[in-house]
Protein backbone atom coordinates (compact mmCIF):
# COMPACT_ATOMS: atom_id res chain seq x y z
CA UNK A 1 0.00 0.00 0.00
CA UNK A 2 1.34 3.73 -1.07
CA UNK A 3 1.72 6.42 1.78
CA UNK A 4 -1.40 7.98 0.34
CA UNK A 5 -3.16 5.33 0.32
CA UNK A 6 -2.19 4.66 4.15
CA UNK A 7 -2.50 8.25 4.84
CA UNK A 8 -6.41 8.23 3.02
CA UNK A 9 -7.24 4.72 5.33
CA UNK A 10 -5.63 6.49 8.12
CA UNK A 11 -7.77 9.14 8.16
CA UNK A 12 -11.42 7.46 6.99
CA UNK A 13 -10.33 5.47 10.37
CA UNK A 14 -10.24 7.94 12.52
CA UNK A 15 -13.70 9.90 10.84
CA UNK A 16 -15.39 6.77 11.79
CA UNK A 17 -14.21 6.34 15.02
CA UNK A 18 -14.77 10.44 15.79
CA UNK A 19 -17.83 10.02 14.60
CA UNK A 20 -18.74 7.14 16.11
CA UNK A 21 -18.04 9.02 19.71
CA UNK A 22 -19.46 11.66 18.59
CA UNK A 23 -22.66 9.83 17.87
CA UNK A 24 -22.65 7.87 21.24
CA UNK A 25 -21.83 11.36 23.24
CA UNK A 26 -24.15 13.60 21.85
CA UNK A 27 -27.02 12.88 24.18
CA UNK A 28 -24.98 12.66 27.01
CA UNK A 29 -23.73 16.49 25.89
CA UNK A 30 -27.30 17.13 25.68
CA UNK A 31 -28.61 15.84 28.55
CA UNK A 32 -25.41 17.70 30.36
CA UNK A 33 -26.36 20.87 28.81
CA UNK A 34 -29.66 20.63 30.03
CA UNK A 35 -28.72 19.92 33.46
CA UNK A 36 -27.40 23.25 33.98
CA UNK A 37 -29.20 25.11 31.50
CA UNK A 38 -31.31 27.63 33.98
CA UNK A 39 -34.03 27.39 31.11
CA UNK A 40 -33.78 26.00 27.55
CA UNK A 41 -37.52 26.42 25.51
CA UNK A 42 -38.13 28.51 22.81
CA UNK A 43 -34.41 29.95 22.16
CA UNK A 44 -31.62 27.73 20.24
CA UNK A 45 -28.92 28.37 22.48
CA UNK A 46 -29.55 27.94 26.62
CA UNK A 47 -30.83 31.27 28.52
CA UNK A 48 -28.51 30.78 31.09
CA UNK A 49 -26.59 28.72 33.01
CA UNK A 50 -26.67 27.53 36.70
CA UNK A 51 -25.79 24.31 39.49
CA UNK A 52 -29.37 25.50 40.79
CA UNK A 53 -30.69 21.58 39.75
CA UNK A 54 -27.85 19.75 41.27
CA UNK A 55 -28.27 21.58 44.24
CA UNK A 56 -31.92 21.05 44.21
CA UNK A 57 -31.24 17.37 43.27
CA UNK A 58 -28.30 16.92 46.09
CA UNK A 59 -30.62 18.46 48.88
CA UNK A 60 -33.45 16.40 48.09
CA UNK A 61 -33.67 13.58 51.17
CA UNK A 62 -36.13 11.21 48.78
CA UNK A 63 -33.34 11.36 46.32
CA UNK A 64 -30.39 10.49 49.09
CA UNK A 65 -32.35 8.05 50.25
CA UNK A 66 -33.26 6.29 46.60
CA UNK A 67 -29.47 6.75 45.72
CA UNK A 68 -28.18 4.82 48.97
CA UNK A 69 -31.04 2.10 48.86
CA UNK A 70 -29.90 1.24 45.45
CA UNK A 71 -26.26 1.25 46.41
CA UNK A 72 -27.51 -0.91 49.43
CA UNK A 73 -29.89 -3.28 46.98
CA UNK A 74 -26.63 -3.52 44.35
CA UNK A 75 -23.88 -3.64 46.90
CA UNK A 76 -25.99 -6.63 48.56
CA UNK A 77 -26.39 -8.65 45.02
CA UNK A 78 -22.91 -8.53 44.43
CA UNK A 79 -22.03 -9.59 47.48
CA UNK A 80 -24.23 -12.63 47.84
CA UNK A 81 -23.23 -13.27 44.22
CA UNK A 82 -19.09 -13.16 45.41
CA UNK A 83 -20.04 -15.13 47.83
CA UNK A 84 -22.29 -17.98 45.80
CA UNK A 85 -20.22 -18.33 42.47
CA UNK A 86 -16.82 -17.95 43.59
CA UNK A 87 -16.68 -21.30 45.35
CA UNK A 88 -19.03 -22.43 43.10
CA UNK A 89 -16.86 -21.73 39.96
CA UNK A 90 -13.87 -22.75 42.02
CA UNK A 91 -15.88 -26.45 42.50
CA UNK A 92 -16.87 -26.89 39.20
CA UNK A 93 -13.65 -25.93 36.99
CA UNK A 94 -11.30 -27.88 39.91
CA UNK A 95 -13.22 -30.95 40.76
CA UNK A 96 -16.56 -31.41 38.03
CA UNK A 97 -15.43 -29.82 35.43
CA UNK A 98 -17.60 -31.53 32.92
CA UNK A 99 -20.53 -29.79 34.69
CA UNK A 100 -19.24 -26.20 32.60
CA UNK A 101 -21.39 -26.85 29.70
CA UNK A 102 -24.58 -27.51 32.10
CA UNK A 103 -23.78 -23.94 34.13
CA UNK A 104 -23.38 -22.65 30.65
CA UNK A 105 -26.97 -23.25 29.69
CA UNK A 106 -28.12 -22.32 33.51
CA UNK A 107 -26.57 -18.82 33.23
CA UNK A 108 -28.33 -18.04 30.63
CA UNK A 109 -31.89 -18.91 31.93
CA UNK A 110 -32.00 -14.62 33.39
CA UNK A 111 -31.52 -13.65 29.80
CA UNK A 112 -33.91 -16.16 28.22
CA UNK A 113 -37.18 -15.20 30.32
CA UNK A 114 -38.05 -11.20 30.13
CA UNK A 115 -37.92 -9.58 33.63
CA UNK A 116 -41.84 -8.31 33.19
CA UNK A 117 -42.62 -12.29 33.20
CA UNK A 118 -40.32 -13.23 35.77
CA UNK A 119 -41.30 -10.26 37.64
CA UNK A 120 -44.79 -11.56 37.18
CA UNK A 121 -43.84 -15.06 38.63
CA UNK A 122 -41.80 -13.36 41.52
CA UNK A 123 -45.03 -11.61 42.43
CA UNK A 124 -47.29 -15.02 42.22
CA UNK A 125 -44.61 -16.81 44.60
CA UNK A 126 -43.50 -14.66 46.97
CA UNK A 127 -46.35 -11.82 47.14
CA UNK A 128 -47.91 -13.88 49.88
CA UNK A 129 -47.01 -16.62 52.17
CA UNK A 130 -43.96 -17.61 54.21
CA UNK A 131 -42.11 -16.66 51.82
CA UNK A 132 -43.83 -12.95 51.46
CA UNK A 133 -40.85 -10.41 50.69
CA UNK A 134 -42.60 -8.34 47.84
CA UNK A 135 -41.41 -4.89 48.33
CA UNK A 136 -38.35 -5.41 50.50
CA UNK A 137 -35.05 -5.28 49.52
CA UNK A 138 -34.55 -8.75 49.61
CA UNK A 139 -36.66 -9.88 46.57
CA UNK A 140 -34.91 -6.87 44.79
CA UNK A 141 -31.25 -8.44 46.15
CA UNK A 142 -32.43 -11.87 45.50
CA UNK A 143 -33.73 -11.39 41.55
CA UNK A 144 -30.32 -8.76 41.21
CA UNK A 145 -28.49 -11.88 42.42
CA UNK A 146 -29.91 -13.89 39.41
CA UNK A 147 -29.45 -11.28 36.84
CA UNK A 148 -25.69 -11.12 37.90
CA UNK A 149 -25.01 -14.25 37.57
CA UNK A 150 -24.01 -14.62 33.93
CA UNK A 151 -21.98 -11.33 34.16
CA UNK A 152 -19.89 -13.21 36.74
CA UNK A 153 -19.84 -16.44 35.85
CA UNK A 154 -18.76 -15.82 32.50
CA UNK A 155 -15.93 -13.12 33.55
CA UNK A 156 -14.31 -15.38 36.22
CA UNK A 157 -14.68 -18.41 33.76
CA UNK A 158 -12.58 -16.93 31.54
CA UNK A 159 -9.69 -15.64 34.08
CA UNK A 160 -9.89 -19.33 35.47
CA UNK A 161 -9.55 -20.95 31.82
CA UNK A 162 -6.64 -18.30 31.66
CA UNK A 163 -4.22 -19.38 34.33
CA UNK A 164 -4.43 -23.00 34.36
CA UNK A 165 -6.34 -23.89 37.55
CA UNK A 166 -5.49 -27.83 38.16
CA UNK A 167 -1.59 -27.03 37.96
CA UNK A 168 -1.26 -24.09 40.12
CA UNK A 169 -3.82 -26.06 42.53
CA UNK A 170 -1.15 -29.14 41.88
CA UNK A 171 1.60 -26.75 42.53
CA UNK A 172 0.95 -25.30 45.40
CA UNK A 173 -0.41 -28.76 46.97
CA UNK A 174 2.69 -30.30 46.40
CA UNK A 175 4.57 -27.28 48.46
CA UNK A 176 2.43 -27.85 51.39
CA UNK A 177 -0.40 -25.91 50.91
CA UNK A 178 -4.08 -27.14 52.29
CA UNK A 179 -6.55 -27.04 49.01
CA UNK A 180 -8.26 -23.95 51.42
CA UNK A 181 -4.53 -22.02 51.28
CA UNK A 182 -4.17 -22.98 47.51
CA UNK A 183 -7.40 -21.24 46.52
CA UNK A 184 -7.00 -18.34 49.11
CA UNK A 185 -3.41 -17.88 48.14
CA UNK A 186 -2.76 -18.98 44.77
CA UNK A 187 -6.13 -18.70 42.59
CA UNK A 188 -7.62 -16.04 44.40
CA UNK A 189 -5.47 -12.89 43.72
CA UNK A 190 -5.04 -14.47 39.84
CA UNK A 191 -9.03 -13.95 39.85
CA UNK A 192 -8.73 -10.26 40.90
CA UNK A 193 -8.98 -9.07 37.23
CA UNK A 194 -12.28 -11.24 35.91
CA UNK A 195 -13.99 -10.73 39.75
CA UNK A 196 -13.36 -6.88 38.74
CA UNK A 197 -15.03 -7.21 35.44
CA UNK A 198 -17.73 -8.84 36.46
CA UNK A 199 -18.40 -6.52 39.02
CA UNK A 200 -18.43 -3.91 37.12
CA UNK A 201 -20.85 -5.14 34.84
CA UNK A 202 -23.22 -6.36 36.62
CA UNK A 203 -22.91 -3.11 39.33
CA UNK A 204 -23.50 -0.92 36.16
CA UNK A 205 -26.33 -3.13 34.41
CA UNK A 206 -28.37 -3.46 38.64
CA UNK A 207 -27.93 0.42 39.29
CA UNK A 208 -29.68 1.49 35.95
CA UNK A 209 -32.10 -1.56 36.55
CA UNK A 210 -35.79 -0.41 36.51
CA UNK A 211 -38.28 -3.20 35.97
CA UNK A 212 -37.83 -5.65 38.65
CA UNK A 213 -37.60 -2.55 41.17
CA UNK A 214 -40.83 -0.96 39.56
CA UNK A 215 -42.81 -4.02 39.52
CA UNK A 216 -41.63 -6.25 42.29
CA UNK A 217 -40.65 -3.29 45.27
CA UNK A 218 -41.66 0.22 43.16
CA UNK A 219 -42.59 3.00 46.43
CA UNK A 220 -42.16 0.90 48.97
CA UNK A 221 -38.24 0.92 48.60
CA UNK A 222 -37.31 3.57 46.32
CA UNK A 223 -34.68 2.73 43.99
CA UNK A 224 -32.59 5.37 42.01
CA UNK A 225 -34.29 4.46 39.06
CA UNK A 226 -37.78 4.13 40.28
CA UNK A 227 -37.51 7.63 41.62
CA UNK A 228 -36.14 9.10 38.13
CA UNK A 229 -39.78 7.70 37.03
CA UNK A 230 -41.60 9.34 39.74
CA UNK A 231 -39.89 12.21 39.09
CA UNK A 232 -40.45 12.42 35.13
CA UNK A 233 -43.44 14.78 35.38
CA UNK A 234 -41.15 17.17 37.54
CA UNK A 235 -38.77 19.80 36.08
CA UNK A 236 -36.51 18.19 33.02
CA UNK A 237 -33.53 20.23 34.19
CA UNK A 238 -33.60 18.75 37.25
CA UNK A 239 -34.18 15.23 35.72
CA UNK A 240 -31.15 15.77 33.60
CA UNK A 241 -29.45 16.93 35.98
CA UNK A 242 -30.21 13.29 38.01
CA UNK A 243 -29.11 11.25 34.96
CA UNK A 244 -26.31 12.94 34.52
CA UNK A 245 -25.19 12.56 38.13
CA UNK A 246 -26.13 8.52 37.53
CA UNK A 247 -23.71 8.54 34.84
CA UNK A 248 -20.70 10.74 36.45
CA UNK A 249 -21.20 8.35 39.51
CA UNK A 250 -20.68 5.37 37.79
CA UNK A 251 -18.00 6.87 35.72
CA UNK A 252 -16.03 7.88 38.81
CA UNK A 253 -16.49 4.34 40.38
CA UNK A 254 -15.22 2.71 37.05
CA UNK A 255 -11.90 4.76 36.90
CA UNK A 256 -11.50 4.23 40.97
CA UNK A 257 -11.56 0.41 40.06
CA UNK A 258 -9.63 0.66 37.58
CA UNK A 259 -7.12 2.79 39.83
CA UNK A 260 -7.25 -0.09 41.79
CA UNK A 261 -7.09 -3.26 39.99
CA UNK A 262 -3.49 -1.81 38.21
CA UNK A 263 -1.60 -4.50 38.11
CA UNK A 264 1.59 -3.84 40.27
CA UNK A 265 3.45 -6.15 38.38
CA UNK A 266 2.86 -4.53 34.70
CA UNK B 1 17.37 -52.20 49.58
CA UNK B 2 15.25 -50.05 46.56
CA UNK B 3 14.62 -46.06 47.84
CA UNK B 4 11.37 -45.57 45.63
CA UNK B 5 9.07 -48.87 45.36
CA UNK B 6 6.25 -49.30 43.11
CA UNK B 7 4.28 -52.74 43.77
CA UNK B 8 1.06 -53.94 42.07
CA UNK B 9 0.18 -50.46 40.93
CA UNK B 10 -3.67 -50.13 39.59
CA UNK B 11 -5.12 -47.16 38.04
CA UNK B 12 -8.24 -47.11 35.73
CA UNK B 13 -10.95 -44.07 34.95
CA UNK B 14 -14.27 -45.27 34.04
CA UNK B 15 -13.41 -48.72 33.52
CA UNK B 16 -10.72 -48.39 30.94
CA UNK B 17 -7.25 -49.52 32.49
CA UNK B 18 -4.55 -46.89 32.72
CA UNK B 19 -2.42 -49.09 34.01
CA UNK B 20 -2.97 -52.85 35.68
CA UNK B 21 0.05 -53.74 37.50
CA UNK B 22 2.61 -51.67 37.43
CA UNK B 23 6.11 -52.56 39.56
CA UNK B 24 9.30 -50.79 39.90
CA UNK B 25 12.04 -50.07 42.32
CA UNK B 26 14.29 -46.93 42.06
CA UNK B 27 17.71 -46.34 44.15
CA UNK B 28 18.85 -43.47 46.38
CA UNK B 29 20.06 -40.69 44.00
CA UNK B 30 18.94 -42.34 40.80
CA UNK B 31 18.40 -40.39 37.89
CA UNK B 32 14.97 -42.85 36.16
CA UNK B 33 12.83 -41.73 33.58
CA UNK B 34 9.88 -43.27 32.19
CA UNK B 35 9.52 -42.82 28.54
CA UNK B 36 7.03 -43.91 26.28
CA UNK B 37 4.49 -42.26 23.44
CA UNK B 38 1.29 -40.17 24.87
CA UNK B 39 -0.85 -42.27 26.76
CA UNK B 40 0.91 -44.54 27.84
CA UNK B 41 0.46 -43.90 31.79
CA UNK B 42 3.54 -42.39 32.48
CA UNK B 43 2.36 -38.92 33.28
CA UNK B 44 -0.61 -41.19 35.47
CA UNK B 45 2.29 -42.80 37.07
CA UNK B 46 4.23 -39.79 38.34
CA UNK B 47 0.92 -38.15 38.94
CA UNK B 48 -0.15 -40.87 41.50
CA UNK B 49 3.24 -40.94 43.36
CA UNK B 50 2.92 -37.34 44.11
CA UNK B 51 -0.77 -38.07 45.32
CA UNK B 52 -2.36 -35.81 42.66
CA UNK B 53 -4.33 -38.80 41.40
CA UNK B 54 -5.13 -41.73 43.64
CA UNK B 55 -4.75 -45.25 42.67
CA UNK B 56 -7.22 -48.17 42.49
CA UNK B 57 -4.99 -50.93 44.02
CA UNK B 58 -0.83 -51.41 45.14
CA UNK B 59 1.56 -49.51 47.02
CA UNK B 60 4.08 -46.91 46.74
CA UNK B 61 6.79 -47.44 49.48
CA UNK B 62 9.23 -44.06 49.83
CA UNK B 63 11.77 -44.89 51.86
CA UNK B 64 10.18 -48.08 52.70
CA UNK B 65 6.88 -45.95 54.37
CA UNK B 66 3.94 -46.57 52.06
CA UNK B 67 2.73 -43.03 51.06
CA UNK B 68 -0.52 -44.22 49.40
CA UNK B 69 -2.53 -43.05 52.14
CA UNK B 70 -1.03 -39.52 52.53
CA UNK B 71 -2.04 -36.61 51.09
CA UNK B 72 0.40 -34.93 48.40
CA UNK B 73 0.85 -32.53 51.22
CA UNK B 74 2.99 -34.76 53.38
CA UNK B 75 4.52 -37.06 50.89
CA UNK B 76 7.59 -34.64 50.97
CA UNK B 77 7.50 -34.61 46.73
CA UNK B 78 9.08 -31.94 44.58
CA UNK B 79 7.69 -31.66 41.41
CA UNK B 80 8.02 -29.92 38.02
CA UNK B 81 5.31 -29.38 35.48
CA UNK B 82 5.29 -29.16 31.58
CA UNK B 83 3.44 -25.67 32.12
CA UNK B 84 6.03 -24.72 34.77
CA UNK B 85 2.92 -23.89 37.26
CA UNK B 86 4.47 -20.57 38.65
CA UNK B 87 2.14 -18.29 40.48
CA UNK B 88 1.43 -15.37 38.72
CA UNK B 89 0.57 -12.89 41.33
CA UNK B 90 4.20 -13.82 42.81
CA UNK B 91 7.61 -12.87 42.07
CA UNK B 92 10.18 -14.89 41.69
CA UNK B 93 11.61 -14.74 45.15
CA UNK B 94 8.03 -15.16 46.54
CA UNK B 95 7.56 -18.16 44.41
CA UNK B 96 10.21 -20.37 45.17
CA UNK B 97 9.81 -19.12 49.21
CA UNK B 98 6.13 -20.54 49.11
CA UNK B 99 7.07 -24.16 49.78
CA UNK B 100 9.40 -22.62 52.69
CA UNK B 101 6.16 -20.31 53.91
CA UNK B 102 4.04 -23.13 54.19
CA UNK B 103 6.41 -24.55 56.38
CA UNK B 104 6.71 -21.92 58.51
CA UNK B 105 10.62 -22.16 58.29
CA UNK B 106 11.72 -18.23 59.52
CA UNK B 107 11.84 -15.58 57.47
CA UNK B 108 15.86 -15.06 57.68
CA UNK B 109 16.53 -18.81 57.10
CA UNK B 110 14.08 -18.61 53.98
CA UNK B 111 15.24 -16.04 52.67
CA UNK B 112 18.90 -17.47 53.31
CA UNK B 113 17.98 -20.73 51.51
CA UNK B 114 15.89 -18.86 48.49
CA UNK B 115 19.16 -16.90 47.29
CA UNK B 116 21.20 -20.22 47.69
CA UNK B 117 18.66 -22.38 45.56
CA UNK B 118 18.00 -19.27 43.07
CA UNK B 119 22.16 -19.14 42.83
CA UNK B 120 21.98 -22.79 42.03
CA UNK B 121 19.84 -22.33 38.85
CA UNK B 122 21.67 -19.13 38.21
CA UNK B 123 18.62 -16.80 38.40
CA UNK B 124 19.46 -14.58 41.58
CA UNK B 125 19.45 -11.77 39.96
CA UNK B 126 15.88 -12.38 38.73
CA UNK B 127 14.25 -12.38 42.24
CA UNK B 128 12.18 -9.42 41.87
CA UNK B 129 10.75 -10.22 38.70
CA UNK B 130 7.33 -12.02 38.24
CA UNK B 131 7.02 -14.77 35.85
CA UNK B 132 5.29 -12.65 32.81
CA UNK B 133 8.65 -11.35 32.72
CA UNK B 134 10.68 -14.02 32.44
CA UNK B 135 11.57 -16.64 29.49
CA UNK B 136 10.56 -20.12 28.81
CA UNK B 137 13.56 -21.45 30.15
CA UNK B 138 14.05 -19.42 32.59
CA UNK B 139 10.23 -20.02 34.23
CA UNK B 140 11.44 -23.78 34.41
CA UNK B 141 14.16 -23.21 36.50
CA UNK B 142 12.36 -21.15 38.92
CA UNK B 143 9.87 -23.86 39.26
CA UNK B 144 13.03 -26.27 39.48
CA UNK B 145 13.91 -23.63 42.14
CA UNK B 146 10.87 -23.91 43.45
CA UNK B 147 10.55 -27.36 44.15
CA UNK B 148 14.23 -28.04 45.34
CA UNK B 149 14.49 -25.22 48.13
CA UNK B 150 11.96 -27.85 50.55
CA UNK B 151 14.58 -30.30 49.98
CA UNK B 152 12.14 -32.98 49.02
CA UNK B 153 12.56 -36.79 49.36
CA UNK B 154 12.04 -36.94 45.82
CA UNK B 155 11.66 -34.96 42.86
CA UNK B 156 9.04 -35.40 39.77
CA UNK B 157 9.88 -33.85 36.32
CA UNK B 158 7.14 -34.05 34.29
CA UNK B 159 7.84 -33.68 30.81
CA UNK B 160 9.04 -30.14 32.05
CA UNK B 161 11.21 -29.35 29.05
CA UNK B 162 8.55 -30.12 26.10
CA UNK B 163 7.39 -26.57 26.02
CA UNK B 164 11.26 -25.08 25.26
CA UNK B 165 13.08 -24.82 22.16
CA UNK B 166 15.79 -27.00 21.11
CA UNK B 167 18.89 -25.03 22.03
CA UNK B 168 17.56 -23.75 25.73
CA UNK B 169 16.07 -27.62 25.91
CA UNK B 170 19.72 -28.77 25.61
CA UNK B 171 20.85 -26.39 28.11
CA UNK B 172 18.31 -27.07 30.38
CA UNK B 173 18.72 -30.60 30.50
CA UNK B 174 22.50 -30.43 31.46
CA UNK B 175 21.70 -28.40 34.24
CA UNK B 176 19.03 -30.08 35.52
CA UNK B 177 21.42 -33.66 35.09
CA UNK B 178 24.19 -31.68 36.98
CA UNK B 179 22.04 -30.15 39.88
CA UNK B 180 20.30 -33.79 40.26
CA UNK B 181 24.09 -35.54 40.39
CA UNK B 182 25.06 -32.57 43.45
CA UNK B 183 22.32 -32.62 45.66
CA UNK B 184 21.87 -36.14 45.27
CA UNK B 185 18.45 -36.35 44.59
CA UNK B 186 16.43 -39.31 43.91
CA UNK B 187 14.72 -38.48 40.95
CA UNK B 188 11.79 -39.88 38.07
CA UNK B 189 11.31 -37.88 34.95
CA UNK B 190 8.87 -38.48 32.50
CA UNK B 191 9.09 -37.66 28.67
CA UNK B 192 8.34 -38.90 25.06
CA UNK B 193 11.44 -38.09 23.63
CA UNK B 194 13.91 -40.70 23.22
CA UNK B 195 17.48 -38.36 23.32
CA UNK B 196 16.41 -36.69 26.37
CA UNK B 197 16.01 -40.10 28.57
CA UNK B 198 19.02 -41.45 26.82
CA UNK B 199 21.33 -38.73 27.36
CA UNK B 200 20.26 -37.86 30.83
CA UNK B 201 19.20 -41.26 32.41
CA UNK B 202 21.00 -43.19 34.89
CA UNK B 203 17.90 -46.12 34.01
CA UNK B 204 15.37 -45.77 31.33
CA UNK B 205 11.65 -47.27 31.95
CA UNK B 206 10.29 -47.77 28.56
CA UNK B 207 6.19 -48.14 29.22
CA UNK B 208 3.81 -48.97 26.36
CA UNK B 209 -0.34 -49.00 27.15
CA UNK B 210 0.16 -48.91 30.50
CA UNK B 211 2.84 -51.68 31.00
CA UNK B 212 6.44 -51.02 31.58
CA UNK B 213 8.06 -53.08 28.66
CA UNK B 214 11.73 -52.58 29.19
CA UNK B 215 13.88 -51.09 31.64
CA UNK B 216 17.61 -50.58 31.99
CA UNK B 217 20.35 -48.37 31.16
CA UNK B 218 20.65 -45.99 28.10
CA UNK B 219 22.90 -48.31 26.45
CA UNK B 220 20.67 -51.73 26.80
CA UNK B 221 17.12 -50.20 25.84
CA UNK B 222 19.73 -48.66 22.64
CA UNK B 223 21.18 -51.84 21.57
CA UNK B 224 19.06 -54.60 22.87
CA UNK B 225 15.38 -53.54 22.75
CA UNK B 226 13.10 -56.82 23.77
CA UNK B 227 10.07 -56.15 21.66
CA UNK B 228 9.06 -54.89 18.36
CA UNK B 229 7.61 -51.45 20.21
CA UNK B 230 10.74 -50.93 22.13
CA UNK B 231 12.98 -51.48 18.43
CA UNK B 232 10.34 -49.02 16.76
CA UNK B 233 10.65 -46.31 19.56
CA UNK B 234 14.22 -45.96 20.34
CA UNK B 235 16.42 -45.25 17.64
CA UNK B 236 15.00 -46.18 13.76
CA UNK B 237 15.00 -49.86 14.00
CA UNK B 238 14.99 -51.79 10.57
CA UNK B 239 12.61 -54.14 11.47
CA UNK B 240 12.38 -57.58 9.67
CA UNK B 241 10.44 -60.15 9.52
CA UNK B 242 11.50 -63.93 9.20
CA UNK B 243 11.25 -64.00 5.60
CA UNK B 244 12.40 -60.83 4.53
CA UNK B 245 15.48 -61.61 7.37
CA UNK B 246 16.42 -64.93 5.60
CA UNK B 247 16.62 -63.34 2.54
CA UNK B 248 18.78 -60.43 3.68
CA UNK B 249 21.35 -62.36 5.99
CA UNK B 250 21.03 -65.95 3.32
CA UNK B 251 20.24 -68.12 6.04
CA UNK B 252 17.43 -69.56 7.71
CA UNK B 253 15.71 -67.48 10.22
CA UNK B 254 13.16 -67.97 12.54
CA UNK B 255 12.21 -64.53 14.07
CA UNK B 256 11.90 -61.26 13.57
CA UNK B 257 15.11 -59.45 13.24
CA UNK B 258 16.02 -56.00 14.45
CA UNK B 259 18.87 -54.11 12.91
CA UNK B 260 20.14 -50.46 13.62
CA UNK B 261 20.49 -48.30 10.76
CA UNK B 262 24.69 -46.86 11.90
CA UNK B 263 25.52 -51.08 12.28
CA UNK B 264 25.11 -51.48 8.44
CA UNK B 265 27.73 -50.91 6.25
CA UNK B 266 28.51 -49.36 2.76
CA UNK B 267 31.05 -49.96 0.62
CA UNK B 268 32.42 -49.11 -2.40
CA UNK B 269 34.92 -52.47 -2.69
CA UNK B 270 33.03 -56.07 -3.12
CA UNK B 271 29.67 -57.27 -4.36
CA UNK B 272 27.45 -54.42 -4.94
CA UNK B 273 24.90 -55.97 -4.20
CA UNK B 274 22.75 -52.75 -2.70
CA UNK B 275 20.99 -49.90 -4.68
CA UNK B 276 20.92 -46.92 -2.99
CA UNK B 277 16.94 -45.80 -3.56
CA UNK B 278 17.11 -42.17 -1.83
CA UNK B 279 19.12 -39.97 0.96
CA UNK B 280 18.81 -37.53 3.03
CA UNK B 281 21.62 -35.06 4.99
CA UNK B 282 20.48 -34.93 8.75
CA UNK B 283 23.70 -32.79 9.12
CA UNK B 284 26.31 -35.11 10.59
CA UNK B 285 24.74 -38.38 9.21
CA UNK B 286 23.53 -39.37 6.00
CA UNK B 287 20.52 -41.79 5.68
CA UNK B 288 20.33 -44.08 2.70
CA UNK B 289 16.99 -45.70 1.19
CA UNK B 290 18.66 -48.94 0.10
CA UNK B 291 17.21 -52.21 -1.58
CA UNK B 292 19.37 -55.26 -0.74
CA UNK B 293 18.44 -58.98 -2.21
CA UNK B 294 14.48 -57.75 -2.66
CA UNK B 295 15.03 -56.22 0.79
CA UNK B 296 14.25 -52.12 1.93
CA UNK B 297 16.26 -51.06 4.31
CA UNK B 298 17.34 -47.65 6.16
CA UNK B 299 21.19 -46.96 6.66
CA UNK B 300 22.62 -44.33 8.43
CA UNK B 301 26.28 -43.45 7.52
CA UNK B 302 28.23 -40.59 9.15
CA UNK B 303 29.41 -37.35 6.99
CA UNK B 304 32.91 -37.61 7.74
CA UNK B 305 33.81 -36.52 3.60
CA UNK B 306 31.83 -35.91 0.30
CA UNK B 307 33.30 -39.77 0.01
CA UNK B 308 30.60 -40.87 2.35
CA UNK B 309 27.80 -38.83 -0.31
CA UNK B 310 26.61 -41.32 -2.36
CA UNK B 311 24.22 -40.02 -5.50
CA UNK B 312 20.52 -42.08 -5.94
CA UNK B 313 21.48 -45.64 -7.95
CA UNK B 314 24.81 -46.30 -6.77
CA UNK B 315 25.33 -49.83 -6.22
CA UNK B 316 27.33 -50.41 -3.31
CA UNK B 317 28.42 -53.35 -1.13
CA UNK B 318 26.46 -53.80 1.93
CA UNK B 319 27.66 -55.80 5.39
CA UNK B 320 25.71 -55.96 8.37
CA UNK B 321 27.75 -57.01 11.52
CA UNK B 322 26.52 -60.09 13.25
CA UNK B 323 26.72 -58.53 16.98
CA UNK B 324 24.22 -55.78 15.73
CA UNK B 325 21.29 -58.34 14.76
CA UNK B 326 18.64 -58.36 17.59
CA UNK B 327 16.21 -60.82 18.16
CA UNK B 328 13.31 -59.26 18.94
CA UNK B 329 9.53 -60.38 20.37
Amino acid sequence: MSRAESSSAVLYHRVVVYLLFAILLLPLAGTLIYSIASSWSATVLPSGFTFKWYVQLWSDPRFLNAFGQSLIVCVGALVLSVVLILPLLFVVHYHFPKLDALMNILILLPFAVPPVVSSVGLLQLYGSGPLAMVGTPWILIGCYFTVALPFMYRAITNNLQAINLRDLMDAAQLLGASTFQAALLVVLPNLRKGLMVALLLSFSFLFGEFVFANILVGTRYETLQVYLNNMRNSSGHFTSALVISYFFFVLVLTWAANILNKDKSQ
Amino acid sequence: MSYVSVQHLQKSYAGTPVFSDINCEIHKGEFVTLLGPSGCGKSTLLRCIAGLTTVDAGQILLDGQDIVPLSPQKRGIGMVFQSYALFPNMTVEQNVAFGLRMQKVATEDSRQRVLEILRLVELHDFAARYPHQLSGGQCQRVALARSLVTRPRLLLLDEPLSALDARIRKHLREQIRQIQRELGLTTIFVTHDQEEALTMSDRIFLMNQGKIVQSGDAETLYTAPVDVFAAGFIGNYNLLDADSASKLLQRPVTGRIAIRPEAIELSRSGEPDALIRSHSLLGNVIRYRVEARGVELVVDVLNRSAADLHPDGTRLSLSIDSTALCEVA
